[in-house]
């Protein structure tokens, strides 16, 4: 087991690198640079920076270098945990990035836990009421909460909380508590402030976790070993619980470390519209300022994150499902 | 209940605004009359700062109030779009050696400086700083620190390409004591005063502007190269700038919480600011100002409508302004509308260098800019994009600029079908068998417009525009592109017709690039622009009406007088307007404000403008909360 873990870490590494390459490349494709954005960023708000100044700069960043110079530069510095420099934050891409990455992975597993509480329980009780007007409403519903996008159910609670109920909805908490230290009262606000984005995210893959769940859970409840367990007379209850939700989760688990990326890129125009500090509205900024390092970065980490959830996906299911081994 | 609040207030400020010029101004220079903010007090009192006397300079700027006298205390909740968004608070800071006026007719006056002095001539110019002035750490602010910046900034390859244009005849700095500064240039300089020392006249760099005329050397020689073998270019760009913590500054605050990436930024007030009210409280009154991150422009208004922002101009959408009209009784706030000094919100620019020398000729033709200019139904752009709110005008000034001219606002900016289409049939230009006009050779004839499409309105008013053309006759593309290959081919005189919102209109002398060709960015002609900036050895020789005003910016740069100044100004405008080298259509849609009703000295009457660092001239240190933010 732990050999096996070692060796799906030590696989990512590879992994890793061609991605940041691949990444890398893909940031540098379209024209101009941070200088010539900056240029014209500057332009648009009254000011500007000459073509020599701007000359001056690029080859103070050293963004006149090939670009397969650069990415050797740029790479070279990760085994140190240096990833490169923000030419807009004029700091260190990772001190600028840290706390964001934080934030995001508490909320990326908030959202699973949401789309977990939400997704199982309906999806059993659609199954065992297929048809009825419970299992109707729900299902209607969740293909509601399938073809709504993310950042518009953001935006809808922004102008609901903020104009309509005057509530302080942007960012990770409330005007009174920054700056402030840590309390009851300031850790309250922050778990007030963390759900609604988390509960956005989740909803739009709730919808098809719970469609999954209850697909798996009603072709379950036609096999041969339910009619045999209820045969031997055990309630309906423990019927369904131990054995027809324990065959049918499996898919759920594994489409759940599927929806990661989507929770990932979602994140982003969530995170932008909701002013929250996740790694998206800097991953955005980036790109539009074209800041290769800061994006490149984030790039690496997402997919990094990506290549862990099903990591531990694969696990989990390996430990609710016995007849799953890794060796 | 609320109206009977801000009733009170409002006869609470008109008495005060009689009672308080009355007061005789000596009392603010009276030594023993100094007040200070109360946080300051409690230091004072601890031993941590000394007393607000030895703080405040012999002679401190008396900023009189736009509206009343306030009183101290207060966090002002602003929000600010990432670190490119500098001037979110570059705009509120605004502390250069000298001045743009509040009334933008009056002359520029004084800042650091108490005072300055011409010779005869014009070539020699003595600044003569407040005695006793102290940056945000206490160490004395002297000549030294322009003379730092001088020779470690300004004129270090590694950090500025060029030495700025108003400071390339500058060819000595005398210093003649800590507080007095004679510079000496090689020939009458116009440009020092509105240009070096307003302008420019700030700390260096200034966000990402990268200009300035001082910089603290106490602090930065450690990291220059120059004055520590062990430093390095890098450390030194990094420490120079304005989101350092640890940087003294001179300014009304100073930021004194800043992470990258941090979602909140702080700036305190500073203890050693030089400026006080007419009743000798030092300023500013607000103790700290608050940087809400905000990546989208949406949801900064989300804030402002939710009445959670206290004074902000920056990025409030005219599109939002009816909502916020809505909520503005329920969450506190009112709205104010400054016309901008945009002299043309969406704008034309008929590259009169474009390299196809069919184009070339045909772009230089008055008529052909004139055709084009009658086609555009002004109004119509006003209701469509603009809300009715701004107006119908061509390529000039705005009123509020000493340089504006009342005959020159509609000029060649009527709707005018039928006399576009003489005109062009005058030129030959003949339509074929598709009804579009053909070169009189019968070549094709294709315009292509090219847009960022950045700025709300924009990107509609250049769709109307090409419907119009083309019903004219013109064939005419648009295309959108990213800005920074926008930015780019415009600069290379690489497109026929540019477009871009232009703002500026206020003092546009100090930077005329949507006057006529001064630079790479004035695309109506972006390769003479290079041949007048590079002094002839790069680009293309203009053409005759175009160097008319080129010859009158020479004499200009060198012209001390500022009414002859005026004089010249106007003269270029009138060339530049009755050219049509830019071509207006709606300008002067006016900048909404939200201001909560607590939030005071805010002034109704301003003209917004980058380069008078809107709201900078109003003196953001004095704003304060009416109930000292409690």
């Amino acid at each position: 087991m732990l050999n096996y873990i070692l060796r799906r870490v030590v696989m990512m590494i590879p992994m890793l690198l061609v991605i940041s390459f691949i990444s890398f490349v893909i940031i540098q494709l379209p024209p101009g640079d941070f200088l010539n954005t900056m240029q014209a960023v500057q332009g648009a708000s009254g000011g500007g920076m000459t073509n020599e100044q701007a000359e001056l700069l690029r080859k103070q960043y050293g963004l006149d270098e090939p670009m397969l110079v650069q990415y050797v530069k740029w790479m070279s510095g990760f085994p140190r945990g240096d990833f490169g420099y923000s030419f807009e934050w004029n700091s260190s891409v990772w001190d600028l990035i840290d706390e964001r990455i934080g934030y995001t992975i508490l909320l990326g597993f908030c959202s699973l836990l949401v789309m977990f509480v939400l997704a199982i329980p309906i999806g059993i009780y659609s199954a065992t009421h297929q048809y009825s007007i419970g299992d109707t409403i729900l299902s209607a519903l969740a293909f509601l909460g399938l073809s709504i996008p993310g950042f518009l159910l953001a935006l809808i609670w922004v102008y609901i909380g903020a104009i309509v109920l005057g509530l302080d909805v942007l960012g990770d908490q409330s005007k009174e508590f920054l700056n402030q230290p840590w309390s009851a009262a300031k850790a309250w606000d922050y778990f007030l402030h963390l759900w609604p984005p988390a509960i956005i995210l989740g909803l739009a893959s709730t919808a098809q976790l719970m469609r999954i769940m209850r697909n798996g859970m009603l072709e379950s409840m036609t096999e041969q070993y339910i009619t045999t367990a209820r045969a031997k007379g055990l309630k309906e209850r423990t019927v369904i619980n131990r054995y027809a939700v324990r065959a049918a989760i499996n898919p759920v688990i594994s489409v759940m470390a599927m929806e990661v990326p989507k929770i990932i890129s979602s994140s982003i125009l969530i995170g932008v519209v909701m002013s929250i500090p996740t790694t998206g509205p800097t991953f955005l900024s980036a790109l539009r300022s074209q800041d290769m390092y800061v994006a490149g970065t984030l790039l690496m980490v997402m997919s990094a994150m990506l290549l862990v959830a099903n990591l531990i996906a694969d696990l989990v299911l390996g430990w609710i499902d016995p007849r799953i081994v890794y060796t | 209940m609320a109206k009977r609040v801000s009733l009170t207030l409002i006869t609470l400020v008109l008495v005060a605004a009689f009672v308080f010029p009355s007061l005789p101004r000596v009392s603010a220079q009276d030594g023993d009359g100094w007040g200070e903010a109360p946080m300051l007090a409690e230091k004072v009192a601890a031993g941590e700062l000394p007393p607000v006397e030895e703080r405040l300079p012999d002679n401190p700027r008396v900023v009189d109030p736009v509206d009343s006298v306030g009183v101290y205390g207060g966090i002002w909740n602003r929000a600010w779009r990432g670190v490119n968004d500098f001037h979110a608070f570059g705009r509120i800071i605004y502390d250069p050696v000298l001045r743009w006026p509040r009334d933008p007719a009056d002359p520029v006056q004084p800042g650091l400086a108490e005072r300055w002095e011409w010779n005869e001539d014009g070539t020699e110019l003595t600044l003569y700083f407040r005695a006793g002035l102290k940056w945000s750490d206490g160490v004395p602010f002297t000549v030294d620190d322009v003379l730092f910046w001088w020779e470690a900034i300004e004129n270090d390859e590694n950090i500025t390409a060029a030495v700025h244009t108003e400071w390339q005849t500058l060819e000595e700095l005398v210093k003649v004591d800590d507080s007095t500064l004679t510079l000496r240039f090689s020939q009458p300089n116009g440009l020092a005063e509105a240009v070096g020392l307003a302008f420019h006249g700030n700390q260096w760099p200034l966000g990402f502007e990268r200009f300035g005329f001082y910089a603290p050397k106490h602090y930065l020689e450690q990291y220059h190269p120059a004055y520590n073998e062990e430093a390095t270019y890098d450390l030194f760009q990094e420490k120079v700038f304005d989101y350092n913590v640890e940087r003294p500054v001179m300014t009304a605050w100073k930021i004194t919480q800043y992470d990258p990436g941090a979602t909140l930024m702080i700036a305190e007030r500073n203890p050693y600011y030089w400026a006080v009210d007419v009743e000798g409280k030092q300023l500013p009154y607000i103790d700290y100002v608050y940087f809400h991150l905000v990546e989208d422009v949406a949801g900064v208004n989300a804030m402002g409508i939710a009445g959670e922002l206290d004074m902000q101009a920056r990025s409030i959408d005219l599109a939002q302004y009816p909502v916020y009209i809505d909520n503005s009784e329920s969450n506190d706030y009112h709205m104010l509308l400054w016309p901008q000094a945009t002299a043309s919100n969406a704008t034309l620019f008929i590259n009169q260098s474009y390299p196809d020398a069919k184009y070339r000729e045909l772009f230089q033709n008055f008529d052909f800019r004139r055709a084009l200019s009658l086609a555009i139904d002004r109004d119509a752009v006003n209701e469509i994009v603009f809300l009715g709110q701004g107006a119908a005008r061509t390529e000039t000034v705005v009123p509020a600029s000493p340089y504006y001219q009342p005959e020159l606002e509609a000029l060649n900016a009527e709707y005018d079908t039928a006399a576009a289409e003489a005109l062009l049939d005058e030129l030959g230009l003949t339509r074929g068998s598709d009804g579009f006009r053909t070169f009189p050779d019968g070549s094709e004839l294709l315009i292509v417009m090219e847009s960022t499409g950045l700025l709300a309105g924009e990107m509609d008013t250049y769709e109307l525009v090409t419907e119009w053309w083309n019903a004219i006759g013109v064939k005419t593309e648009l295309v959108q592109e990213t800005r920074e290959i926008f930015w780019d081919r415009a600069g290379a005189n690489e497109i026929m017709v540019a477009t871009w919102a232009t703002d500026r209109g206020l003092v546009p002398m100090v930077d005329p690039i949507y006057q006529f060709p001064f630079d790479e960015r004035s695309w109506m002609g972006p390769a003479y622009g290079v041949w007048y900036k590079s002094g002839g050895e790069l680009g293309e020789e203009p053409p005759a009406h175009l160097k008319a005003a080129m010859d009158l910016y020479d004499e200009y740069k060198i012209t001390n007088d500022p009414e002859r100044q005026v004089e010249i100004g106007k003269e270029i405008v009138k060339l530049s307007t009755e050219g049509l080298w830019a071509m207006g259509t709606v300008g002067l849609v006016p900048n909404p404000v939200v201001v909560k009703d607590n939030f005071m000295n805010v002034g109704e009457e301003h003209t917004a403008d980058w380069i008078i660092m809107t709201p900078g001239t109003l003196d953001p240190a004095h704003f304060y909360f009416a109930d000292g933010g409690e």
